[in-house]
């Protein structure tokens, strides 16, 4: 009977198997090879990888890629955990605030694209308009900034939110002792920040970065509706790229090896980030 | 350190909504300079509520917390300087122990080398010398409660401290080395001291006077011996002793003038010292008597047993260095408990005598206790 632990666990490896490991498989076997339409593929060994590597395309969608998602994490991490500090913690407006922040990460992504599509229309759009008073023209087709800074603000619109739910569900766990002690042992408002809340979100934080990491690296929908990669390539990261090359491109061999390089890259950075957090401030001396 | 003064106090939680709950109502004491106190109670009787209030972290609805004379009603936990260790261990676990132990004192703005002399001096006292530079977290329960002691105890201007069940995540073998400490710094520093707890054991190993709440007022505040010996009344005599006094209703009649408490057939004097203070018309009586105080015989046939009321025992308990016997009174639905020695023989189903020294009685009325003027 030593089996038996292992067939209730079939059907669940049978899923993650269809789900997960057959196709990432498929996508190591077609990475070693070339696939033209009309030809029998054959074995290519690294040389899809060597390609894309050197494809200046790639290392412009990878930088571009890394800058969106830092400045994602950056703004979006502080700025739902500022939220989550100012929200209410009892009463009726709890109710009222958590409605609202989920609107957003109720809409499809490719709506919130369409959305935002329609705030930047040049002719009936309210950000060009809310611009044109100040005298500046506003065009994402035609500005780099601009399309960059829309798609970001798009981003953080979206997504601060779940950031604010998941740092607010933090907080609320924080037995309150902790903040009669810190008053007791008269901390101030950033030391007790610093000391009770900062510590005691610690994991949560990490959640919240990993999401917010891995998502804003498969970003796609959003930009590809707002803007579709562009002006030029300048909003293409690195999802749109990968899609070019797999479908547009109809050079399977080589998507298939750009989404391996994106896989690993998405795990290498959630890995160092979950381990520099997750060490960071334990049991230091404190500050002086 | 310093005399704190509760008087008069009142709190209220959502006064004015259908959830409207009286939590402590008009309690009144004095915590006497470096005196070691308890506050006893069952859970929801009011305690953690009326130990906030004094530490600052709620404000009453109606009364003053007085601390050297001073009123410090209205002021914020900081500026009373009262340490407050709550029923888990708090602690910063960002910090070290050492920095947890500097906390306050850097708050305060203390300077370095005064926070170091001050955390060597605590550390030698709770025994922590060797874990300053430890991540508390992985220290365990106890040793993280005497942390957050040590905090409490390390500023130089501590009025008080208050303890609010601080023995709840130790563990029970644990438990008197802990206690130990705590009572040395408590001695040590001449700290007075406010120690919550529901298990009286505690409070009066911890405390020269025990404050005992019921339902958010304050029924006795008294050394333990007192409670002991003197309950205010029924409550007090029921929760104070392991297994708590014999509370027997009875009715009241008169031989030569002396009242007689009557309990079925079988009457019980009392004592001459409360005689004057008796009224033989008197509904709602009780005589409350200590298990050990109850005298037990065997019935032994042809035996006078004259001051004895017949009863049969129903069940016999060891606890450790004796026993405690459950017999009813014959003729009668009225259990007494009695503690007999752990090698005295006797069994479920026998007939035994009891005798209640009229001295040992204590008299209730209407709950409250009868005491000589």
């Amino acid at each position: 009977m030593k089996q038996r632990p292992w067939l209730f666990l079939l059907p669940a490896l049978l899923l993650v198997s269809l789900s997960a490991f057959i196709p990432l498989i498929t996508v190591i076997n077609y990475s070693q090879l070339t696939i033209l339409p009309g030809t029998e593929p054959y074995f290519a060994g690294l040389e899809n990888f060597v390609a894309i590597l050197e494809d200046e395309a790639f290392q412009g969608a990878l930088g571009r890629q890394i800058l969106f998602s830092f400045l994602v994490l950056i703004t979006e991490i502080p700025l739902g955990l500022g939220l989550a500090i100012c929200m209410p913690k009892e009463g009726p407006w709890v109710g009222v605030c958590l409605v609202l922040l989920g609107i957003p990460l109720l809409i499809p992504w490719n709506v919130v694209g369409i959305i935002w599509r329609v705030f930047t229309r040049s002719d009936i759009g309210v950000l060009p308009a809310f611009f044109d008073w100040f005298g500046y023209s506003y065009s994402i087709s035609s500005s780099t900034f601009d399309a960059w800074w829309t798609v970001l603000v798009m981003d953080i619109w979206h997504w601060t939110p779940l950031v604010v739910l998941i740092c607010y569900a933090g907080i609320q766990a924080i037995p309150k002792e902790y903040y009669m002690a810190a008053k007791i042992d008269r901390a101030s408002p950033w030391k007790t920040f610093r000391y009770v809340t900062l510590p005691n979100l610690r994991g949560v934080l990490i959640i919240a970065v990993l999401l917010r990491l891995m998502d804003s690296f498969k970003i796609y929908a959003e930009p590809f509706v707002l803007t579709g990669g562009g002006p030029g390539s300048s909003t293409t990261f690195l999802s749109t790229y990968t899609s070019r090359m797999a479908i547009g491109g109809f050079e399977m061999g080589r998507g298939a090896a750009t989404s391996l390089i994106y896989f690993f890259i998405v795990i290498l950075f959630s890995f160092v980030i979950y381990i520099v957090m997750l060490n960071l401030g334990q049991g230091a001396g404190g500050d002086q | 350190m310093a005399e704190v003064e509760v008087r008069d106090i009142r709190h209220v939680y959502d006064p004015g909504t259908p959830d409207e709950t009286v939590a402590v109502d008009r309690v009144n004491m004095t915590l006497e300079d470096g005196s070691a106190n308890a506050l006893l109670g069952p859970s929801g009787c009011g305690k953690t509520t009326l130990l906030q209030i004094i530490s600052g972290l709620l404000t009453p609805t109606e009364g003053s917390i007085l601390i050297d004379g001073e009123d410090v009603t209205e002021l914020p936990p900081a500026d009373r300087d009262i340490a407050q260790v709550f029923q888990f261990p708090v602690i910063y676990d960002s910090m070290d122990v050492y920095g947890n132990l500097a906390f306050p004192l850097r708050n305060g703005g203390v300077p370095e080398a005064e926070i170091e002399e001050r955390i060597h001096r605590i550390a030698d006292l709770l025994e922590l010398g060797d874990l300053l530079h430890s991540n508390p977290s992985n220290l365990g329960p106890e040793l993280n409660q005497l942390v957050a002691l040590g905090r409490g105890i390390i500023r130089a201007d501590t009025s008080a401290i208050l303890f609010d069940e601080p023995m709840t995540d130790v563990e029970p073998s644990r438990k008197l080395t802990i206690r130990r400490r705590v009572k040395e710094a408590q001695q040590e520093f001449n700290i007075t001291a406010l120690y919550v707890t529901h298990d009286q054991h505690e409070a009066l190993t911890f405390a020269e006077k025990v404050a005992i709440m019921r339902d958010g007022t304050l029924v006795q505040y008294d050394t333990g011996e007192n409670l002991y010996q003197n309950p205010v009344n029924t409550f007090i005599g029921h929760f104070i002793g392991s297994p708590g006094m014999n509370l027997l209703a009875c009715d009241l009649t008169r031989q030569d003038g002396a009242p007689l408490a009557q309990i079925g057939p079988h009457s019980i004097a009392v004592s001459d010292a409360v005689h004057s203070e008796i009224d033989p018309d008197w509904t709602d009586c009780q005589i409350g008597i200590r298990p050990s105080s109850v005298v037990v015989q065997k019935a032994n046939p042809g035996e006078s047993t004259d001051d004895y009321l017949p009863a049969t025992v129903t069940q016999v308990e060891m606890v450790g260095g004796f026993q405690i016997i459950t017999a009813y009174l014959d003729e009668t639905e009225v259990a007494v408990k009695a503690r007999v020695a752990h090698d005295y023989a006797i069994e479920e189903g026998a007939s035994i005598g009891l005798r209640f020294p009229p001295d040992d009685i204590q008299f209730f009325h209407q709950e409250q206790a009868i005491r000589a003027s």
